[in-house]
């Protein structure tokens, strides 16, 4: 039985979580429907679904960017093929981050300490807090499933309510499953920091499996090693299967029992891959504010750079695979995103868009850090010595650009050089000039999140999030339902055009660039006058 | 000497709670000012204050004549702050961290600083995330003595410390003084204001309700005085200065404030046998003030 200090634990887990769970869900459905309803409409012939399926449901190269589009002519089958790879990454990110929040964030703060000196022992208040994923992973399921039935009420759309629940649970699964990698990588890593580094290094591997297994038909079987495969193979709108569904829970709780058990042996306070507490000085960086600042996000900004690169080298590396031997009618699909000129440019249009929502994921990284720094205290060592406020906070916000022009460039770079070895005719200033086109909209997210920090910095860090992924969200939205465009303009990539398939207006990029300097200066003048968050 | 820390109706608010209420403090330079008061009283918030972290509802603060906002800057050059949380960055290592502080300062005693680490049996190679809450606290307090600052602003500064360390602090604060050096010490250990502390001010529900010498303020509280005598106690009342009586038996107590003349010929004739006086300890002085709970 547990104890009311593990019921409380237990409690405050799901409390913080929640608010998160409920955006992921509602987002999910929103999109999910959307996708719905927007083929529904537009293909409304079995005929015209039919031509679809014949010229482009059997390519790879897309199954391999996007997600299977063997079911196109089907609205369920493209709904799923719509949302897969961003909601699912998405989904991923955003549980990998809540997993290690609950489980190695409150140790790093010291309020994990106190909440197992209550009448509890390490392991069991793991096991209370671990239980929160499961409930947030039951609540995206849950909302997603709603919101996408009520969708499918519609006769056009025509789905059940158990297609729904599965459609949501397809998604929830991926949730559950990389919270609990996320709980686990808490027990492993000293730092919440080195706990996300471990657990985004499983879901990328876990991201290119599910590639793998779409490349050819005798790789199937790896998807069956990934919960971005259990989600293909739950198969919400065809023939629901639940096996992938039990495999991704017994998976789950098997890795929330290890987590349970390292935490029982490990001593509070310390990763079981902890280094060594004493060592002689090193003084590099520490000779100027900016100096502490590169030698503090160093680390986290090059593994960023590290992703952004190695998704580049993916979709270069997959660019022949997509681009040769596509039937022309295979345009209309890329059409969906608004892609248009030659099939390369399209496809390396939409591959930067998925570089644009990584590189503005920097800046929400960078601003979070930059308001731990200021919660947690530590600020006061530098602002109570003769350091200017607005010193302070430009050279973060200095940092954190020049990291998102650093990411867009080297993305740029390895997606042409991976591109250019397979032959594909892509030239390296066209990508570089893709690479830099993403980074007025990174620079916006920048601006918005510093305000956001000059003006509630303890929740700056995650709203920023929140605004880059719900820009994702309405972007995909705004793509699909010609009345909902609108939303659109709420979106921070509002004005990215997906070059090189579409041109790149000068007056559009120096505007957003003026926004984003221009919400940069307003937060620096207004943090430099406000209170200090007490520690 | 000069006025090193002069506050003018300075007063904080959030909403309707008054978290410091038009304080006028005068800190002269080269003293050493113990600043009491309860939990919530107001101390932090005056040194946040000074260090310009918040800004004032009303009134103004001003440090060796330079305003604590607008000359933050230049300011910060000539103090050294403590806390009694020692929020440091937990994969620097404690010499690294000492380091950043003097660098970022912009001067540091170098061999003042080795001394110190000596002194305070710091080991500087561990990580802050290794220390325990006393040796993160060691950690500032190097850094800021090291600095030779103008101005030490010490909130609370030996939460942590052993016994021993808290002798090593004094003794740094003595030095400091000597230097010429000003303090401002935020404390609750009471024992260690008298020691280091010149002048005390006392703060109360974000007012400071007295301020002056520690032997003034002892003298306002009077002395205690504990008779036995031969015979019965004789009746003191009326009697001036004397208040608190109490009697049990042959024995006698009382406060008396002024001469203590008085009393003792009102119990002569009861024979004196054995007679104890002695001034109020601040902690006394700390009950009396705040003991009502207020």
């Amino acid at each position: 039985m547990p104890s009311p200090a593990e019921r409380a634990i237990a409690r405050r887990a799901t409390r913080q979580l929640l608010v998160g769970a409920v955006v992921v869900g509602l987002s999910f459905g929103a999109s999910a429907a959307a996708a719905a309803t927007t083929y529904a409409s537009t293909f409304t012939t079995a005929a015209s679904r039919a031509q679809i399926a014949a010229t482009t449901g059997a390519d790879r190269g897309l199954a391999v960017v996007l997600g299977p589009t063997r079911g196109i002519d089907t609205v369920g089958g493209y709904t799923v093929y719509k949302g897969f790879v961003f909601l699912t990454t998405i989904g991923a990110v955003w549980a990998v981050l809540a997993g290690t929040r609950l489980l190695r964030g409150e140790e790093d703060h010291g309020r994990w300490q106190l909440l197992v000196a209550g009448a509890t022992r390490p392991g069991r208040a793991t096991a209370a807090a671990a239980l929160a994923i499961g409930v947030v992973a039951v609540v995206v399921t849950v909302l997603t499933g709603l919101i996408v039935a009520v969708a499918g009420r519609s006769p056009d759309v025509g789905f059940s309510p158990g297609q729904s629940l599965a459609y949501g649970a397809s998604l929830g699964l991926v949730v559950l499953s990389f919270g609990a990698v996320g709980a686990v990588a808490s027990q492993l890593g000293g730092t919440r920091r080195t706990a996300n580094g471990l657990a985004t290094v499983v879901v990328a591997v876990a991201f290119v499996l599910r590639m793998l297994a779409d490349t050819a038909d005798g790789l199937r079987w790896l998807r069956w090693a990934t919960p971005f495969g259990w989600t293909l193979l739950v198969d919400p709108f065809g023939q629901p299967a639940w096996g992938p569904l039990l495999l991704a829970v017994v998976v789950s709780v098997a890795l929330g029992a290890l987590a349970v058990v390292l935490a029982g042996r490990r001593d509070v306070g310390r990763g079981l891959l902890a280094r060594h507490d004493d060592r002689p000085a090193r003084l590099g960086g520490l000779g100027s504010t900016i100096g502490l600042a590169t030698r503090l996000e160093g680390p986290t900004l090059l593994a960023w750079c590290a992703g952004i690169a190695a998704t580049g080298l993916l979709y270069g590396m997959v660019a022949n695979l997509v681009t040769s031997d596509l039937p022309e009618s295979m345009t209309s699909m890329l059409d969906r995103f608004g892609a248009r000129g030659t099939l390369v440019d399209q496809y390396f249009g939409v591959v930067f868009l998925l570089v644009a929502c990584v590189a503005a994921l920097i800046p929400a990284n960078q601003i979070g850090a930059a308001a731990d720094e200021e919660t947690s205290g530590r600020i006061v060592r530098i602002l109570a010595g003769p350091t200017a406020r607005a010193r302070w906070l430009g050279e973060r916000l200095a940092l954190a650009a020049v990291a998102t022009l650093v990411a867009a460039l080297l993305a740029a770079v390895c997606t042409w050089a991976a591109a250019a070895a397979q032959g594909v005719p892509i030239g390296l200033v066209t990508l570089l000039g893709a690479g830099l086109n993403v980074v007025p909209s990174a620079l916006l997210a920048l601006g918005v999140g510093a305000v956001l920090l000059a003006v509630a910095p303890r929740h700056a860090g995650g709203i920023t999030y929140v605004v880059v992924l719900l820009s994702v969200v309405l972007d995909l939205v705004a793509s699909m339902v010609s009345g909902w465009a609108w939303l659109d303009q709420l979106s921070i990539f509002h004005r990215l055009a997906l070059y090189p398939s579409e041109p790149v207006s000068v007056a559009s990029t120096v505007g957003v660039l003026v926004a984003a300097v221009a919400l940069a200066g307003v937060a620096v003048a207004a943090f430099a006058r406000r209170d200090l968050h007490p520690a | 000497m000069g006025v090193a820390v002069r506050t003018e109706g300075l007063t904080k608010r959030y909403g309707s709670t008054v978290a410091l209420d038009h304080l006028d403090l005068e800190i002269e330079a080269g003293e050493v000012f113990g600043y009491l008061g309860p939990n919530g009283a107001g101390k932090s918030t005056t040194i946040a204050l000074l260090l310009g972290l918040i800004r004032p509802t009303s009134g103004s603060a001003a440090i060796f004549g330079l305003d604590v906002a607008r000359d933050a800057v230049a300011l910060h050059r000539r103090l050294a702050y403590v806390p009694s949380e020692s929020a440091l960055w937990p994969s620097l290592t404690g010499e690294e961290a000492m380091h950043l502080l003097a660098e970022l300062h912009g001067t540091v005693d170098e061999a003042y600083r080795d001394e110190l680490v000596e002194r305070f049996h710091l080991d500087p190679r561990k990580r802050i995330r290794a220390y325990s809450h006393g040796n993160r606290q060691k950690v500032l307090l190097v850094a800021a003595f090291a600095s030779r600052a103008d101005l030490l602003l010490l909130d609370e500064p030996t939460t942590g410390l052993d016994p021993l360390m808290e002798q090593v602090f004094r003794s740094c604060v003595h030095d400091a003084k000597a230097r010429g050096q000003t303090v401002l010490l935020s404390s609750h250990i009471l024992s260690e204001v008298e020691a280091v502390c010149d002048r005390v001010g006392m703060l109360r529900a974000a007012r400071l309700i007295e301020v002056g010498r520690l032997g003034d303020l002892q003298g306002i509280g009077g002395q205690r005085v504990r008779a036995e005598l031969h015979g019965a106690p004789p009746r003191l009342d009326g009697l001036a200065g004397v208040s608190d009586v109490t009697i049990s038996g042959n024995v006698m107590e009382c406060e008396v404030t002024g001469p203590i003349g008085p009393l003792l010929e009102a119990l002569a004739p009861a024979g004196i046998e054995h007679l104890v006086t002695r001034t109020p300890s601040l902690e006394e002085l700390f009950v009396a003030r705040y003991g009502d709970g207020a």
